[in-house]
């Protein structure tokens, strides 16, 4: 399968609750030739189906569940200077949209429904991706990315997105990032959560996808308090529920044993499920087109990761940004960033 | 909801707006805020857009000390804020490529070959 155009067809097991397992409808997968040597900005394919697609088809049931404001972030925003021109890149259903008023934000997403959700609230919003923001260089005068990175597949991506919300504030902007941590204060839900192994990334996604990364070799001396870094999301639901899983990189070497007795310290990569209720599932058709698809059984969406390696990369690499602060808020890894040339 | 040529694409700016539909909405005006955008802002593309939109109150050419005017002002806050782009396209200035303003929202997501 070196690179070689095929369609393949994958049994796909999932795990269900009670402990048996569930064979499930063949899958059949495109696998792109292309994908070896796109760019960094082209969406990797895990992207499309468990990322993307996900959140097309969950769109009015996640706005319903994202209502809380996080504290931090609301004051990043309020102690913005008057007039401000805020850009929200990944802003979801909009929730720190108009949260200053005194402030003009534009917020942007890359799921259409989501958009449309932030439109109908009367937002300026724009359909774009985060890893290539529309926007003019220097315009804004701060940019947020709150808990958007974990989306995006690749450390490169991951990277490039953060560029660019460095690219396109002026000088002396501001960049407020968040992230999900590792060190959730519920630790009962890391044990809910699957290791990703090669054979589920076959299974699941196809050998095109990012494969295992080894731990990282740099070590943080300089910021001892930060350690590596799990971005995840999980909802419960009725009905079935899938084994969670999510996407990370570690490089802290500190091991969480799950309740099967693995030893995660080299796990990169996980799945975390969104599990849409039934009564809600049908909204859009997004839903039954996944079920037909056989997506929806698996709607698995994933975590990222490595918060603390681009922080390390952004104040070595580009020297035109520097950390004005950075905490540790309910479960969340956040920076704030100021872009100085 | 675009409410004028504030955004520019990866491969120009700015971009012409093809307009289908414009719709004009009530925004309260914030005189900091038009300050601040005022500096930046291309007067001559941003005039063009609000041109190409309907409206041909601004003056060609702008400076900072018209800020002080009320009267300009206002038509700065209409041309910026409250002209919306409902339905129409933003068309990129190098190469064409058409950017689609649905129900007043562009999708400025670029193709797999564009990338």
């Amino acid at each position: 399968m070196n690179g070689v155009n095929t369609d393949a067809s994958f049994g796909v097991r999932t795990p269900v609750s009670d402990g048996e397992y569930d064979i499930q409808q063949s899958v059949p997968l495109s696998l792109d030739k292309r994908s070896s040597s796109s760019t960094v900005q082209s969406t990797p394919e895990i992207e499309k189906k468990y990322v993307h697609r996900v959140y097309d088809a969950i769109a009015p049931h996640f706005s319903s569940t994202r209502f809380a404001k996080w504290p931090k972030v609301a004051t990043f925003l309020n102690t913005l200077p008057l007039g401000s021109l805020v850009l929200d890149a990944g802003c979801g259903n909009g929730k720190y949209l108009g949260l200053n008023p005194n402030c003009f934000f534009i917020g942007c997403d890359i799921s259409g429904p989501l958009v449309k959700i932030c439109a109908d609230r009367d937002h300026e919003v724009v359909i774009a991706d985060a890893v290539n923001l529309p926007y003019r260089t220097g315009y804004g005068d701060a940019a947020i990315s709150i808990a958007v990175l974990h989306h995006l597949s690749t450390e490169d991506r991951r990277k490039k997105a953060i560029d660019e919300l460095v690219r396109v504030v002026k000088k002396g902007g501001l960049v407020l990032i968040t992230v999900w941590a590792v060190e959730q204060e519920d630790r009962s839900l890391i044990n809910k959560w699957t290791p990703l192994n090669p054979k589920y990334v076959d299974e699941w996604i196809g050998p095109s996808s990012p494969r295992m990364r080894s731990p990282s070799s740099f070590t943080m001396q300089s910021i001892p308090e930060m350690e590596e870094n799990v971005l995840r999301e999980h909802v419960h639901v009725s009905g079935k529920t899938l084994e969670p899983a999510y996407l990370t990189s570690q490089e802290k070497d500190h091991s969480l044993a799950f309740e099967n007795g693995m030893d995660v310290e080299n796990q990169q990569e996980y799945f975390i499920p969104w599990h849409l209720p039934y009564h809600r599932a049908e909204v859009g058709g997004a839903s039954s087109c996944a079920l037909a698809n056989g997506l929806a059984k698996k709607d698995d969406k994933k975590g990222a990761v490595v918060y603390n390696r681009y922080y390390h990369v952004l104040v070595s690499g580009t020297a035109s940004v520097v950390v004005v602060d950075r905490f540790f808020d309910k479960s969340n890894w956040c920076i704030i960033l100021e872009k100085t040339c | 909801m675009l409410s004028s040529n504030i955004k520019g694409v990866t491969s120009g700016f700015p971009l012409r707006i093809e307009a289908e539909k414009v719709v004009e909405k009530q925004v309260e005006l914030n005189a900091a805020f038009l300050k601040n955008m005022f500096t930046k802002i291309e007067w001559k593309p941003f005039v063009d857009a609000s041109r190409a939109m309907g409206y041909a109150e601004l003056p060609d050419e702008a400076e900072s000390s018209m800020l002080e005017s009320d009267e300009f002002l206002q038509k700065f806050h209409h041309a910026l804020l409250e002209l919306h782009l409902e339905e129409g396209a933003l068309v990129c200035p190098e190469t064409g490529r058409r950017f689609l303003v649905n129900k007043g929202i562009p999708n400025m997501l670029l193709h797999e070959d564009e990338v």
